[in-house]
């Protein structure tokens, strides 16, 4: 899975889940688009289906601090490391 | 501060139309919007009584997914009735922003349907921890959805009232919403109730033997308030909401004015949570008209509970006779959609403001042959050209819980 693999199913994310087109990589995704607590915990059930694999508590925290899709890229981005190296493990 | 309240805009969603002209069609012409129980997979195989009230039509919704994600069945009825009613009242945004604008708005328990999908997935066996429940299923699902999915929608910042009290809810919300604005606590409130397309109430009644079952082959026949051959009650489904205004406010901003609120009662039979009670009923019923400092020959039109079965009917009879004699014209409006639950207080309020507008009252649907234990009122019996000038509604609810909301014609 490569960055532009999850940068591309991210922003489908958006677009289909969301009905967000063409969200900005660095805007506020609450001031820009009204992104709020629901839709948080909505795309970290997304996110979990995108993965294959469910959230710790202690990974669903660490979302909580996301600001905006680069920021949602990088945080899948380690996920999916993480979970490769398990795997590999 | 006692003020005076006015209807300015009503909207109905009702299994006899949507629109006032539809509904006043449908009431003119004798439809019935009784269908046959749609299947649901689930309990219908086991229901008696495959007979519903169903709003079977499109309806052009419209809300963006901001407002759509907290929202289950029961409140895209909610926000769609309370949209229509908003348009229609065409109040300033800073004044319905202001905290001035109050919802009073229920349903009988939330959205079923939602709560399925969460004892689907908990119980399903694939995903069955707690996780598995969506973090917004609450939201959709919860007993007063629909009044903060309406809040949400138009920035409402008032009072909220989210009455869930089965049959009694919406008339309870209309009664509560008309003391907020009279002892001037709030200047306007959206008042209404909802109650979506849900077999689980169909279940219920079936149980406790109160559903019709002999008319499942003709649908339109029941259900029969007074009637000698009605056989229990027919659920329903509808929305309905209602702009209650202080009179000062409303005539200085030119607002139409469909209808005064004069008067509400509220109590509860203090007993059986079932049976229906002549003492409570009677009382309510004196109380209404007490609050509205009329007597009860000014009453000209009286809607009925009337669910059609076998002894509310009766006993409801036995109170309207008690307290007003044969005088005032009684009509059950449930015979035309069946019992629409959290929603029959205003989608009744809303048809007897469209009658009184037009002059005419419609009759009840499929009353044949009038049981003579009902027989000792006024019953409507064909379409009635009459002046009402003063209107009862009056709802009855399990757990005991009355109302009596009267209305006058604005002149």
């Amino acid at each position: 899975m490569t960055r532009t693999d999850i940068e591309s199913e991210i922003i489908r994310i958006f677009r289909d889940g969301f009905e967000i087109e063409h969200p900005e990589p660095d805007a506020n995704l609450r001031d820009k688009y009204q992104f709020d607590s629901i839709d948080a915990i909505e795309l970290l059930v997304a996110i979990e289906n995108f993965l294959g694999s469910e959230l710790t508590q202690a990974e669903k925290k660490r979302a909580m601090d996301i600001r905006s899709l680069r920021q949602v890229y990088d945080y899948v981005e380690a996920l999916a490391r993480k979970r490769l190296l398990f795997s590999e493990g | 501060m006692n003020r005076r309240v006015v209807v300015t805009a009503a909207s109905a969603i009702t299994p006899i139309g949507h629109d006032r002209r539809d509904i006043l069609q449908s009431l003119a012409q004798g439809q019935s919007g009784v269908k046959p129980l749609r299947d649901d997979e689930l309990l219908t195989r086991y229901i008696h009584s495959r007979v519903f009230g169903a709003v079977d039509y499109p309806i052009a919704y419209d809300f963006k997914r901001l407002y759509r994600k907290t929202m289950g069945p029961v409140a895209y009825y909610a926000c769609q009735a309370a949209k229509e009613v908003l348009e229609m009242a065409g109040l300033d945004n800073d004044f319905v922003v202001s905290g001035r604008l109050g919802v009073a708005f229920g349903s009988t328990h939330g959205s079923p349907t939602v709560q399925r999908g969460i004892y689907k997935t908990f119980f399903g066996g694939e995903r069955s921890d707690y996780t598995a429940i969506g973090a917004v299923d609450y939201l959709k699902s919860m007993v007063h959805t629909t009044a903060v999915n309406i809040t949400k929608m138009f920035g409402i910042t008032g009072r909220v009232i989210a009455s869930s009290t089965a049959c009694t809810t919406s008339s309870q919300s209309i009664g509560y919403g008309y003391e907020a604005v009279k002892f001037g606590l709030q200047d306007a409130m959206i008042c209404g109730g909802a109650d979506e397309y849900d077999t689980t109430t169909v279940a219920v009644f079936d149980n406790l033997l109160a559903c019709s079952t002999a008319f499942n082959d003709t649908p339109e026949r029941t259900p029969r308030p007074f009637d000698r051959n009605r056989d229990g009650l027919v659920v329903g489904e509808g929305a309905g909401a209602v702009l209650l205004e202080e009179y000062e406010f409303a005539r200085k901003r030119g607002a139409p004015i469909l209808a005064e609120v004069i008067g509400f009662a509220c109590n509860n039979n203090g007993g059986d949570l079932i049976l229906p009670n002549l003492n409570g009923i009677s009382q309510t019923i004196r109380l209404g008209l007490a609050d509205a400092a009329i007597a009860a020959d000014d009453v000209d039109l009286v809607s009925a509970h009337a669910t059609a079965t076998k002894m509310g009917d009766v006993i409801e009879a036995q109170a309207i006779h008690a307290v007003y004699g044969d005088r005032p014209h009684v009509t059950a409006l449930k015979s035309y959609m069946g019992h629409t639950m959290a929603s029959c207080g205003v989608i009744e309020t809303i048809l007897v403001i469209y009658m009184m507008a037009e002059g005419w009252i419609a009759p009840t649907l499929n009353l044949d042959d009038v049981d003579e234990r009902c027989a000792m009122i006024r019953h409507v019996r064909t379409p009635l050209e009459k002046e009402v000038r003063v209107a009862a509604i009056q709802n009855f609810a399990f757990g005991g819980v009355n109302t009596n909301l009267l209305i006058r014609k604005f002149e």
